[in-house]
């Protein structure tokens, strides 16, 4: 499964609810894959989609707020997997695509394949997740409402040489549309 | 700034529907922060850049926010409030404790403290100075910053040793 693939899978399972997504190819995947108002697409600021999400998590109980992150993402933050599970928000989840590399940037080894990145977030008291297939996607999809957040998935993902468009919108647009979709 | 004026300040900022209080304890902020503890307001992060980061995400969702930080904390967030705060327009409030305000402050803030000034300068954030004196007039300038939809900085100097 690629990124790609996954993305679309996850955002087109979903309706409505909040995404944040992560700097780079994450980002762009998500506009090309489902563009929709509640997106945040986040440009730079790397390392924050899960401290962009926790901030929407925790000022809309009544909405489920989704993360996608990147490995290369969540290793520059992860004091934000301490924060999350101190502030325990049950409308959290937070998915990391993990490639074990920094694809964006030309696809440098990051270290997510020498440790157990699912570990760390079950010791910050997530509920985890190991997926490797779409069918194992689909199914852990049809059942995390079922659960109280914060939950964590962690989908193990092939590199591409799929490249997807830039986002078009402008970051004002991306505000202006989120905090509409927010309101 | 002393401590009575320094709970006025979050006391004041409070009430005129700041929601969030988001950021790295600092010494020169110690009854700023107190004060939000107590009226269990205040979320404690790991780094500045998360508190960003949070705030943003709160402000996005129609929540004004804060963050409070030290001064080197400010230095490590510059990537972050260029590429987030500025390219998105967030408007959010920024207090800074700032150490190294006085030349003989420990080592460890000196160069950076000196240059502080030069930091908000060159990243174009607005700033004021907020003393025991002029702290509501202060406030009420950042209040409306927001208001415009623009972020700022409100500094508080640390003028004692310890």
């Amino acid at each position: 499964m690629i990124r790609k693939e996954a993305v679309a899978i996850i955002a087109g399972n979903i309706g409505k609810n909040p995404i944040v997504s992560a700097n780079g190819f994450m980002s762009r995947d998500l506009f090309e894959a489902n563009d929709k108002e509640s997106n945040f697409y986040m440009i730079g600021s790397m390392g924050l989609a899960s401290s962009i999400g926790l901030g929407i998590a925790l000022k809309n109980p009544k909405k489920h707020i989704f993360i996608f992150d990147g490995d290369g993402n969540i290793l520059m933050n992860l004091g934000s997997l301490v924060t999350i599970g101190s502030l325990k928000p049950k409308n959290l989840i937070h998915i990391v695509f993990d490639n074990n590399s920094h694809e964006s940037t030309g696809g440098q080894p990051t270290n997510s394949s020498k440790i157990n990145l699912e570990k760390i977030a079950k010791e910050a008291q997530y509920k985890i997740f190991k997926i490797e297939s779409k069918t194992k996607l689909i199914s852990v999809l049809k059942k995390i409402k079922k659960y109280q957040g914060p939950i964590f998935l962690l989908i193990k993902i092939s590199t591409s040489k799929e490249r997807s468009k830039r986002v078009s919108w402008e970051p004002k647009e991306i505000r202006d549309r989120v905090m509409k979709s927010l309101q | 700034m002393n401590e009575i004026n320094q709970r006025k300040v979050f006391d004041y900022i409070s009430n005129k529907k700041i929601e969030n209080f988001v950021g790295v304890p600092d010494s020169t902020l110690k009854h700023f922060i107190d004060q939000g503890l107590k009226n269990k307001k205040i979320i404690i992060t790991t780094r500045e850049e998360e508190a960003i980061g949070v705030a943003t995400g709160m402000t996005l969702s129609n929540s004004p926010s804060l963050v409070f930080m030290q001064n080197a904390g400010f230095a490590n967030s510059i990537s972050t409030i260029t590429s987030l705060v500025q390219l998105y327009e967030i408007p959010i409030i920024f207090l800074i404790g700032w150490r190294g305000y006085l030349s003989d402050d420990a080592p460890e803030h000196l160069k950076i403290g000196k240059i502080q000034p030069e930091l908000l300068k060159i990243i174009e954030l607005k700033s004021k100075i907020i003393t025991d004196k002029n702290w509501k007039s202060g406030c009420d300038w950042a209040l409306k910053q927001i208001k415009e939809e623009k972020s700022c900085a409100l500094i508080i100097r640390r003028m004692f040793h310890d």
